[in-house]
């Protein structure tokens, strides 16, 4: 875990910038109140404007769909929680957070990845489980369905792959592709970030990452305020940024399909404690585009302990939500809402 | 790091109950906000069938149907509201002085809301006021009514989904009607789509094409001509309220032809039919079963 401690305010509500310079004086005469009130900067760019922290750390995480967005591919979800411990303590267990550990999650496979990854780091592929959504996957590969996210030219590569054939859940023609589409996925991603990535062009419009994501901050105009320090020093939906990157990818359940994704997270530090993170899965082979999660964390005391107030926006851009309307969209969102407040709770619960 | 994303897509097409059918079209990148809503034209035929009163046989006698609808469906802070209007027409080839009427015909609008309770909880409430009669010849306020109904939706897990509702009609032989449906996405074709009023088992050939086995039910309320009964020969039908029922069994399948149309073609039997002026006493209820064809375009955008 890389974490570039920065002591700089960055993460002021936008109705506190005017009046900086009293800020910075009251910083000085008490170092609390440049983040007194987490309560209100939370309000000031998140759907919860009303949080009452003593009840909140008394209950479940609280969850709410965030704002509509006028690309009918994106949803957002937004949701709080109080957690014991400093917020330093709770990125660290994020960054140990292993989801393959819960079945539920449907994370089959997860890897950590070097910034110069090498097909050996994709090994695990060939141990993946035997289970309908990999099998989907799987089959999906070999006949190079239209459904597969993957660009022209990849497409080109995969010809030659599949005149292989072998044993094993995953064939070893199949696993060998997607190694090499992982690997220099990867590479092109340390090397100039979600810009750098080749589109999704296989088998339909030319979809590009970085510009899903970019529309997704884009529609949040108060999250992407927020976070504006963090995300610009880093890759997401843009070139290699200063930030390192903690890669990774996985092999997960998407709709009942297997897909294999790749992801970065960062994570620095504001003032007196405050941390900032953002978790970006910029490729998929399938069922969404590019997936964010964003999380800011405060301390705060409850009931004299020590705790943090975390906030976290989880944000996907998806061809088949582009496909959902009215009620089948509200179902959706209530979905997603119910997935993140089960891999929160088991979070928490992890950490007690 | 491991930071927990987002780690799988969570669609679900959260049926309601009495919910229409609205088709799944694709990737429209433009602005589901605020305008979206669901359209549907639908033809049926039903071949000869027979209905039976009291020992007086109605032979040989065909229905054509016919159903379009449009409901806007935008987003609001409380929910998705649901505004449209719905014609439905129901054509029958009776011989004369069978006291039963050619045509039952409903021309009203919709107004309802879709509201998220929670993370687990769906609701809508749907009235449908407007003219239900036996055509436009004599259009009356006593036509008037508000048939309703409020259904929840639980979602358990994206695969599956408990459906609760009720229907109420004052004018129905039975006001209120409670009901329950499954929504169980078996595997990754197969889709178990028990909810009223068209309970399917589907399965998706591919993304374009899917097929499926279910029923339809249908059943509403209509009133009848002032002078429908002198003209019948049963006096005590004039102006009377007759529920009409329905129920067909069928396979066909649904053809995306485009990202906000869908194609679907039906056919099958139709076991069950009943005519009844309840509060006349006067029922004709289905004596011989016919086939029936239906097409339909539907589709939401």
């Amino acid at each position: 875990m890389k974490i570039a401690a920065i002591s700089r305010i960055r993460c002021l509500p936008p109705g506190v910038v005017s009046l900086a310079g009293v800020f910075s004086l009251t910083l000085i005469a008490d170092s609390r109140s440049a983040y007194a009130d987490p309560v209100s900067e939370l309000a000031s760019f998140s759907i919860f404007d009303k949080v009452d922290l003593a009840q909140l750390a008394k209950s479940d995480v609280k969850t709410a769909h965030g704002p509509p967005m006028k690309n009918s591919r994106f949803l957002a979800v937004q949701s709080c929680y109080v957690a014991p411990g400093s917020p330093a303590q709770q990125k660290e267990a994020l960054s140990q957070w292993n989801p393959t550990k819960y079945r539920e999650l449907k994370v089959f496979l997860h890897s950590d990845l070097p910034s110069n990854p090498k097909p050996a780091n994709f090994e695990k592929l060939k141990n993946a489980p035997d289970n309908a959504s990999v099998r989907s996957f799987v089959a999906a590969t070999q006949k190079l369905s239209p459904e597969l996210q993957i660009s022209k030219e990849e497409a080109k590569r995969f010809s030659s792959a599949s005149a292989g054939g072998g044993g094993g859940v995953i064939p070893p023609a199949v696993v060998a592709f997607w190694t090499d589409v992982l690997t220099a996925r990867t590479k092109s991603f340390v090397s100039g970030g979600m810009a750098a990535q080749p589109p999704y062009d296989h088998a339909g419009p030319s979809i590009r990452a970085s510009d899903e994501v970019n529309g997704l901050l884009r529609e949040q105009g108060k999250i992407r305020q927020q976070f504006s320090g963090l995300l610009g020093a880093t890759g997401i939906g843009r070139g290699g940024g200063s930030l390192p990157a903690d890669l990774y990818w996985e092999l997960l359940d998407a709709n009942d399909h297997g897909v294999v994704t790749l992801g970065a997270s960062y994570s620095r530090g504001g003032t007196a404690g405050t941390y900032q993170t953002a978790d970006v899965l910029y490729y998929a082979s399938g069922g969404y585009y590019v997936a964010l999660t964003l999380h800011q964390l405060w301390p705060v005391t409850v009931d004299g302990k020590p705790s943090t107030l975390v906030w976290r926006g989880d944000m996907i851009s998806s061809s088949e939500l582009g496909s959902l309307h009215g009620v089948e969209r509200l179902g959706s969102e209530s979905v997603m809402m119910k997935n993140i407040t089960k891999a929160v709770t088991l979070f928490r619960r992890e950490g007690r | 790091m491991k930071v927990f994303a987002l780690r799988s897509v969570v669609l679900v097409l959260a049926a309601l109950v009495f919910a229409t059918s609205p088709a799944f079209s694709e990737d429209n990148n433009g602005s589901f906000w605020p305008l979206s809503g669901e359209f549907s034209a639908e033809a049926t035929y039903v071949g000869e069938g027979s209905a039976e009163r009291g020992g007086k046989r109605v032979s040989d006698f065909d229905e054509i149907d016919s159903d379009i609808l449009l409901v806007l469906t935008p987003r609001t802070k409380f929910g998705v509201l649901r505004l449209g209007a719905e014609w439905q027409r129901y054509s029958f080839g009776f011989p004369d002085q069978t006291a039963l009427p050619n045509t039952l015909q409903s021309f009203s609008t919709m107004i309802g809301l879709d509201m998220q309770l929670s993370d687990s909880i769906i609701v809508r409430a749907e009235g449908q006021p407007g003219l239900y009669d036996s055509g436009l010849g004599h259009l009356d306020w006593d036509d008037f009514n508000l048939p309703f109904f409020v259904g929840g939706t639980y979602i358990f897990s994206p695969s599956v989904q408990l459906i609760l509702g009720v229907s109420v009609d004052v004018e129905r032989k039975y006001p209120v009607i409670p009901a329950a449906g499954l929504r169980w996405k078996i595997g990754p074709q197969w889709l178990l789509n028990a909810v009223l009023p068209t309970p399917r088992l589907e399965y998706e050939m591919n993304r374009y094409l899917s097929l499926y086995v279910g029923a339809t039910m249908k059943e509403a309320s209509y009133r009848v001509d002032e002078d429908f009964g002198n003209s019948h020969g049963i006096s005590r039908l004039n102006n009377a309220i007759m529920t009409y029922s329905e129920v067909r069994t069928g396979a066909g399948f649904d053809w995306k032809i485009s990202p906000i149309v869908t194609f679907t073609g039906e056919v099958g039997y139709q076991p069950y039919r009943d005519f009844d002026f309840y509060r006349a006493e006067v029922r004709y209820h289905q004596d011989g079963g016919a086939p029936y064809g239906t097409i339909s375009l539907h589709g939401a955008f």
